[in-house]
């Protein structure tokens, strides 16, 4: 584990000793030899996962969100390169600090063998993607958007801190591999079920629920590009990824106590998705989008089925690259118009038309189409919920439809129609760009031929 | 619409009759049509022509001007050339190419083929001498320890 913590850690004195012409040619080559070294990760021998010290543990499930994490970082700093161009050279240097401190934390984050030890990593990412949000976001509402983003986390986080003490006080350890192992069933009383919502209450937030998921909009539109990606791959996953570990040691209460966050997951998906369709901003939309996709996620994992905990898996995985890809090519229509609005530039195919093949294979993987992976994990979801309840076959297939509804309003607004004429100043999609959407999609695709990788622990 | 079409009628009913001091934008040659000027008074509202939302910003150059080969990552050609390259180098031929080719080759992920044949292999063994294929009980029952009834 070592062998990928000290390395991005490394890329820190790498930016800041770099000159600064070559800043981005070192990072963005170390970041990918990076990747390299974690590819060893996926390879798991058995379902007990790979017991690498006292502290490291990657199973199925971790590893394929390292990758993630770690495959994200290039990525982040493709995209970034065109909007900080006009920053001083500290700015910039400053900039790529924040990312690989945010990747240096996640790391560790999901592969922490203590919940204690998660807990504390899980709280430390919330402040470079603060910095990051509030300080390079473009609008003036960024800063409303970093304390919203900031307190609904905290006030979820804090019973978390006080309910992980008291486990620990009682258990006498939070190790995860020993929790699968102990004994510990939580009766019915007032004060566990208070233990299991002081539990659970923070990666609702992060996921995030849809009662509480006023952040997500704010933070993901008010954010640059780089946080946006950050945000919508990895960040919503931590909240996935903590309840998943959690749910060995919060059993049987979860049966009783989950139906209030199935209903408000199953109504919130369709209540999101309907949202989706009425907006004029184009990363709002993309940002109610992730909420849907990750409402499904919470249902499944509330229902802690087999199947359901492989779709979860498999979703968070495919909603990460997607909606990095749907954030990515936002922000290149963002760049050419310095407008969010998804009417200002109608057309594009005709400007664009290899970027228009991303938006076209982006929106498709949102849409869950098969074969994706995106549609390996709804499906999955989709069936474990109806056999857990026929009734909820109603709300997934219309949220299924509604998802289609927007993806492809989506789609056809940006790129189908006419070419604004007003649009004179279009330049070329640049080799990066189109680079950056490639890197996205070939992962995509790649997994769809051989999904065993992201389907979490329960294989 | 009715209010229109009323005025409509009104204007031209003057216009016909010289009662209209404004001239007429058209007077058709065949018939008594004609089309006069909107006799209510308006504030003439043009709205400025330039600082639409939509206008390019003039802060926007096109970079291609500069460098016909630009890629996206630096003003500098040199750079931007390296950068493209390091990034299809590092990118594409290393990290897809022997990360797919390491993911396909992983033997046996999981160990599914293995539990597979161990468990043909247990099947096989148990049928030759005769006994049942599985226990009904996972754990021995000897080996657990009830705890008594308070």
């Amino acid at each position: 584990m070592l062998k990928i913590i000290i390395p991005s850690l490394m890329l820190l004195p790498l930016t800041w000793l770099s000159s600064n012409k070559n800043v981005w040619i070192n990072v963005t080559a170390h970041s990918f030899l990076i990747n390299t070294l974690a590819m060893a990760t996926l390879w798991q021998m058995n379902e007990t996962g790979m017991g690498l010290s006292q502290t490291f543990y990657i199973d199925p499930l971790s590893s394929s969100l390292i990758m993630l994490v770690i495959w994200l970082l290039p990525l982040m700093l493709l995209a970034s390169q065109n909007h900080i161009k006009k920053e001083t050279d500290y700015n910039k240097k400053l900039y790529i600090s924040m990312l690989i401190i945010l990747q240096t934390l996640l790391i560790p984050t999901f592969s922490a063998n203590e919940l204690m030890l998660f807990y504390i990593l899980f709280e430390a990412t919330l402040i470079p993607t603060l910095v990051i949000i509030t300080r390079w976001g473009n609008q003036t509402e960024r800063l409303s958007a970093g304390l919203y983003f900031l307190f609904y986390t905290l006030v979820g986080s804090i019973p978390l801190l006080i309910a992980l003490i008291s486990i620990n006080s009682s258990l006498g350890s939070l190790n995860t591999l020993l929790l699968t192992l102990s004994n510990y069933m939580l009766n019915q009383s007032w004060s566990n079920h208070i233990l299991w919502l002081a539990c659970m209450m923070a990666f609702m937030i992060k996921m995030p629920l849809y009662g509480v998921h006023l952040w997500l909009p704010k933070a993901h539109v008010e954010a640059p590009i780089a946080g946006s990606m950050i945000l919508a791959a990895i960040l919503l996953k931590l909240g996935g990824y903590g309840m998943m570990r959690l749910s060995v040691i919060l059993d049987p209460l979860t049966k009783s106590m989950a139906y209030p966050f199935i209903m408000l997951s199953l109504w919130g998906m369709i209540m999101t998705s309907s949202i989706c369709l009425r907006q004029t901003d184009l990363k709002s939309l993309i940002a109610y989008s992730s909420v849907s996709h990750m409402a499904l996620v919470i249902a499944a994992i509330m229902i802690q089925t087999p199947w359901s905990f492989m779709g979860a898996s498999a979703l968070m995985i495919a909603h990460g690259l997607t909606s990095s890809l749907l954030f990515c090519l936002a922000n290149t229509n963002y760049e050419r118009i310095h407008s969010r609005t998804m009417i200002m530039a109608r057309g594009l195919q005709t400007a664009f038309p290899l970027m228009a093949l991303f938006w076209f294979l982006g929106s498709l993987t949102n849409l869950a189409l098969p074969p994706s992976i995106n549609l390996i994990g709804e499906l999955l979801i989709s069936i474990s919920l109806f056999s857990w309840s026929n009734f909820t076959i109603l709300l997934v297939g219309t949220n299924i439809l509604i998802t289609a509804l927007y993806s492809l309003y989506m789609l056809i607004t940006t790129q189908r129609g006419t070419l604004t004429p007003h649009m004179i100043n279009l330049q070329p999609s640049h080799t990066r760009e189109l680079t950056l959407m490639m890197l996205h999609i070939t992962p995509l695709s790649l997994l769809m031929i051989n999904p065993k990788f992201i389907m979490g622990n329960t294989l | 619409m009715a209010a229109w079409r009323l005025s409509l009628c009104a204007r031209s009913l003057s216009a016909i009759r010289g009662l209209q001091t404004n001239h007429l934008r058209w007077k058709s040659s065949s018939s008594r049509a004609v089309i006069a000027r909107s006799s209510v008074k308006r504030k003439e509202q043009r709205e400025p022509t330039e600082g639409w939302m939509e206008d390019p910003d003039p802060k926007d150059e096109n970079v291609y001007l500069k460098n016909s080969n630009f890629h996206g990552y630096d003003d500098d050609p040199v750079i931007d050339f390296w950068n493209m390259q390091v990034v299809f180098f590092f990118g594409f031929s290393i990290v897809l190419v022997f990360g797919t080719t390491f993911m396909a080759y992983i033997p046996d992920y999981g160990m599914v083929q293995w539990a597979r044949q161990e468990a043909e292999m247990l099947v096989k063994h148990r049928e030759a001498s005769g006994l049942p294929i599985m226990e009904s009980n996972r754990f021995d029952p000897r080996k657990i320890q009830l705890p008594e009834d308070d």
